[in-house]
């Protein structure tokens, strides 16, 4: 055996090798989470029908108003609202994140500490560990979604383009809504009472994103407010784009804004990183 | 003699804590006006640690240990004096840091609960980055070292205490840190299992020539692994040096206990009686007397048990405290400061 | 020989079930009062989930004067229901049945199984959290603004019947959660079973009559939702009739006896949580 002086044994660096090693890091992670995940079949089960029934509660409501105004409002026909609503559950379990109430067990149980040992910024265990997830479920609410298309009879004008769109915005809606859920998080490093804070967050964007109608059902006040806010992007714009609601102009420009809300609380979610782990390396765990 | 590993100098770390009075008032009070107490857990620490080195560190409950070893791996900053591990501040954690330390804590687990822990290492090779044909040679060895062949392909959860704290030491060594803080690494585990990690630990020290800091309520683990001990009460420190020297120091008994099988408990005779439980006594007796009473013992008596222990390490650093605590008094009788 | 021990009181009294509740209501009360803290922050969770409700009416009356054939202050009137059972549920039943599902796992349910009363009747009343019935309160406050909006008001008789209703719908759900938490003996893991049911219970905003018929019938034999929100809220709508009360009562009978063959084959199974 060797007593030499202890080598280190990472990998070469480089830019090349260190996306590789990103990649193999997201992978790996993702890897692990399946695993995990699908040993629990049952909980994973009872999660997807709790969380299928609050869209099916919307889609009743409104295809029944739909159905006494003559055939539609708010430019939705009832197919158009079951296509809305059924979208709407594979984007929710796209845009699933963290919950910011994690974090408390995480700084009183002391996960924490174990992850400010490791060498990378914790949001990409994270990131990529709910991706895994995800990976579970969606096989799982592939036969929902047949079964409630069976049911409801959506109506789609599918588009290419839309679907490309699609296919992007659901990862950024992901993304986006993982930014605001660790910032909200980490709110929990300054006050314990966090409960308020977070219900305000999650009321707002119940209203203002498109989960509980589609957008063009509020009023017009409702709508402008939006605009200046990031919900719209992760329920309302990935929904509205499969379903076949956008021109490609604003296909492409919600990518875009999608874009710069993601730069944006990217940002701040890294700034306020530095001061919660200061915070919490001055105050002790 | 090569740089230091670890350099701490004046080291200090003062916890703000909230004064909090009982009664709503005060609670509604304390929302516009915090009355705070400063707490010093660390109060000046000077030491230093040659790479290689493993060293005890020693104290009771809240004397500092776990806050000093939080502040040399990057989870505490100090509010005064300088810490350096491997020429890096650990308060800057940087990724190169943090990639040459570990620091493993009783109790706590950082393996996936659910899955086999040959999944949490492959997890850890990527995020450590570990080139994979070295990565499967240090994990290999590491499992034959602990013999957890068996066990690596059994969910975490499965496991017991002592098999789950074998696997924790495997993953934070997996990417063979060069500086190790073991807060009680051997807590709750029984004492197979102790000596089990105590090996390993040596072993690693011997294999790859790095630095440990340890701390634990065992004097088993201290004795097998460390040569020298730093003992620290109300964040100072009281004694730095070989633990011969303090052994030889404060800790001059050994305690016996004996049951009789005619259930007699008088052994006033023998030694200082501390206790009588349930026919068992236990006696403290000078450690250069020890074999000789207990020959003694075992010639006069009927004796149907009987233990030779050294003092828990808690009596030992007790006597320590306590002549620290007489020599600051003399000092301070001496004059003012 | 002396006696041994205290003296049993070995009477029948057919209301113990009701005094180990009162009992166990007041030290729960007491360990409450303490968070004074927390009321705050329920009173502020009710309102906003109060408001949000409110919108959501105030976006679909913008859009139509009635839905299924209810009028707005109808479905204020469900609003209101839906509130103050979902008070009820989460501040007497939803707590017990969690407190058991964590003894079922840790093993500690010997405690209560070796306690000389009915089982059954300690795990379900010795959680109570009182600052959760917050929302009993707003839930009747906004009941009496509905019914003052509706046509007529409402007679004594329906006001008995409501009552009774709710007796029967509020049953119902514990009998539901019971059941479910009794097969926490055999599914130790059973964590996603609060989300599922605030999920489903979501779906008694609305009178449950809008939904297509399978989702319907799940939703009162399932799931007791429609006996708990919308048949007590028929009863002030002057919209419920003989069969329906008769069906509630008949139902409620049947589950209560099944519940309790089913908690008692539950027991007989447990064998403590080993692991």
């Amino acid at each position: 055996m060797t007593s030499s002086a202890p080598t280190l044994t990472t990998l070469a660096t480089g830019p090349l090798a260190s996306v590789r090693a990103w990649l193999g890091l997201y992978a790996t992670q993702m890897r692990v989470a399946i695993a995990s995940q699908i040993q629990y079949r049952v909980s994973n089960y009872f999660y997807m029908i709790g969380m299928v029934t609050e869209p099916v509660i919307y889609l009743v409501v409104w295809s029944t108003v739909a159905r006494q105004q003559g055939g539609s409002v708010g430019g939705f026909t009832p197919g158009e609202f079951a296509a809305y609503y059924i979208v709407w559950t594979l984007v929710r379990n796209m845009n699933i994140a963290l919950t910011p109430w994690a974090w408390e067990e995480r700084v009183r149980g002391g996960d924490l500490a174990g992850m400010l040992l490791r060498p990378v910024h914790p949001i990409h265990l994270d990131l990529a560990g709910l991706a895994g997830w995800k990976a579970v479920v969606i096989v799982l609410w592939l036969p929902i979604a047949a079964f409630l298309s069976l049911l409801f009879q959506p109506t789609f004008s599918i588009e290419p383009l839309g679907v490309v769109v699609f296919f992007i915005a659901i990862w950024g809606a992901y993304v986006l809504r993982s930014m605001f859920l660790w910032l909200l998080g980490l709110v929990t490093f300054w006050t314990t009472r966090v409960g308020p804070v977070f219900d305000i967050f999650f009321t707002a964007e119940l209203l203002l994103s498109g989960r509980l109608v589609p957008m063009s059902l509020m009023p017009d006040w409702a709508r402008r407010i939006a605009d200046f806010l990031p919900f719209q992007w992760t329920f309302s714009f990935p929904i509205e784009a499969l379903i076949g609601k956008l021109p490609p102009d604003q296909l492409l420009g919600g990518l875009a804004m999608q874009g710069l809300w993601i730069a944006i609380s990217a940002s701040i979610v890294a700034v306020t990183w530095r001061l919660a782990v200061r915070r919490f390396a001055a105050v002790g765990g | 003699m090569p740089d230091p590993a670890i350099r701490v100098t004046a080291l200090e770390k003062t916890f703000r804590v909230p004064v909090r009075e009982a009664g709503l008032a005060n609670a509604v009070r304390s929302l516009f006006r915090r009355e705070h107490r400063d707490v010093r857990a660390v109060d000046g620490v000077t030491f230093q640690i040659a790479p290689g080195e493993v060293v005890g560190f020693l104290g009771p409950n809240g004397a500092g240990k776990t806050t000093t070893l939080k502040m040399l791996s990057g989870l505490l900053y100090p509010t005064g004096g300088e810490a350096t591990v491997l020429g890096h501040v650990p308060a800057r954690r940087e990724a190169a840091f943090l990639r040459r330390i570990t620091m493993v804590m009783g109790n706590r687990n950082q393996l996936q609960w659910d899955l086999p822990a040959l999944d949490s290492f492959e997890l850890i090779r990527a995020i450590y980055r570990l080139e994979p044909v070295d990565f499967r040679r240090t994990r290999d060895e590491f499992i034959e070292l602990l013999d957890l062949g068996t066990l690596v392909d059994k969910p975490v959860r499965n496991l017991s205490l002592g098999e789950r704290m074998k696997m924790e030491f495997v993953g934070a060594l997996l990417h063979r840190p060069q500086v190790l803080f073991l807060d009680e690494p051997t807590l709750g585990l029984d004492v197979t299992m102790q000596k089990r990690i105590r090996t390993f630990v040596a072993e690693y020290n011997r294999r790859y020539g790095a630095t440990v800091l340890l701390t634990s309520h065992y004097m088993a683990d201290v004795e097998a692994l460390c040569r020298r001990v730093v003992v620290i009460h109300h964040g100072r420190i009281l004694f730095d040096g070989a633990l011969t020297a303090l052994s030889a120091n404060f800790d001059t008994t050994k305690t016996i206990g004996v049951t009789l099988s005619d259930g007699s408990t008088d052994l006033s005779g023998y030694g200082e009686v501390l206790s009588v439980e349930d026919g068992r006594v236990i006696l403290r007796v000078a450690r250069a007397d020890a074999p000789n009473v207990t020959t003694r013992l075992l010639r006069d008596l009927p004796v149907a048990d009987l233990t030779i222990e050294d003092p828990p390490i808690e009596d030992v650093i007790e006597r320590v405290f306590a002549d620290a605590r007489d020599e600051r008094a003399a000092s301070e009788a001496a004059g003012p400061r | 020989m002396d006696q041994q021990g205290a003296r049993f009181d070995d009477r029948p009294d057919p209301f113990r079930a009701v005094r180990l509740f009162v009992l166990f209501f007041r030290i729960g009360a007491l360990n409450e009062l303490q968070y004074r803290a927390n009321f705050a922050v329920q009173l502020f969770q009710s309102a906003l989930a109060l408001a949000t409700g409110l919108a959501v009416l105030g976006l679909v009356f913008g859009q139509t004067t009635s839905l299924g054939g209810w009028t707005q202050a109808e479905l204020l009137a469900v609003m209101g229901v839906h509130i103050l059972v979902g008070g009820i549920i989460r501040t007497a039943i939803q707590p017990n049945m969690e407190r058991l599902m964590t003894d079922v796992r840790q093993g500690t349910l010997d405690f209560v199984l070796t306690k000389p009363a009915d089982a059954q009747v300690i795990v379900s009343v010795r959680e109570f959290r009182i600052w959760q019935a917050v929302d009993i309160v707003v839930g009747a406050i906004v009941l009496a603004i509905a019914i003052g909006q509706l046509e007529g008001g409402i007679g004594l008789g329906a006001a008995l019947v409501f009552g009774a209703t709710l007796l029967l719908g509020a049953s119902m759900v514990y009998c539901f959660w019971l059941i479910l938490t009794t097969a926490a003996f055999w599914i130790v893991r059973m964590d996603e079973l609060h989300e599922l049911f605030d999920g489903l219970y979501q779906s008694g905003r609305w009178p449950v009559t809008i939904y297509p018929g399978w989702l319907r019938i799940s939703l009162t034999f399932l799931v007791p939702i429609a006996f708990a929100v919308t048949v007590p809220a028929e009863a002030l709508t002057s919209r419920l009739t003989i069969e329906t009360l008769a069906l509630a009562t008949a139902f409620a009978a049947v589950l209560f006896v099944v519940t309790r063959w089913f908690w008692r084959f539950g027991l007989r199974n447990y064998s403590g949580a080993s692991a």
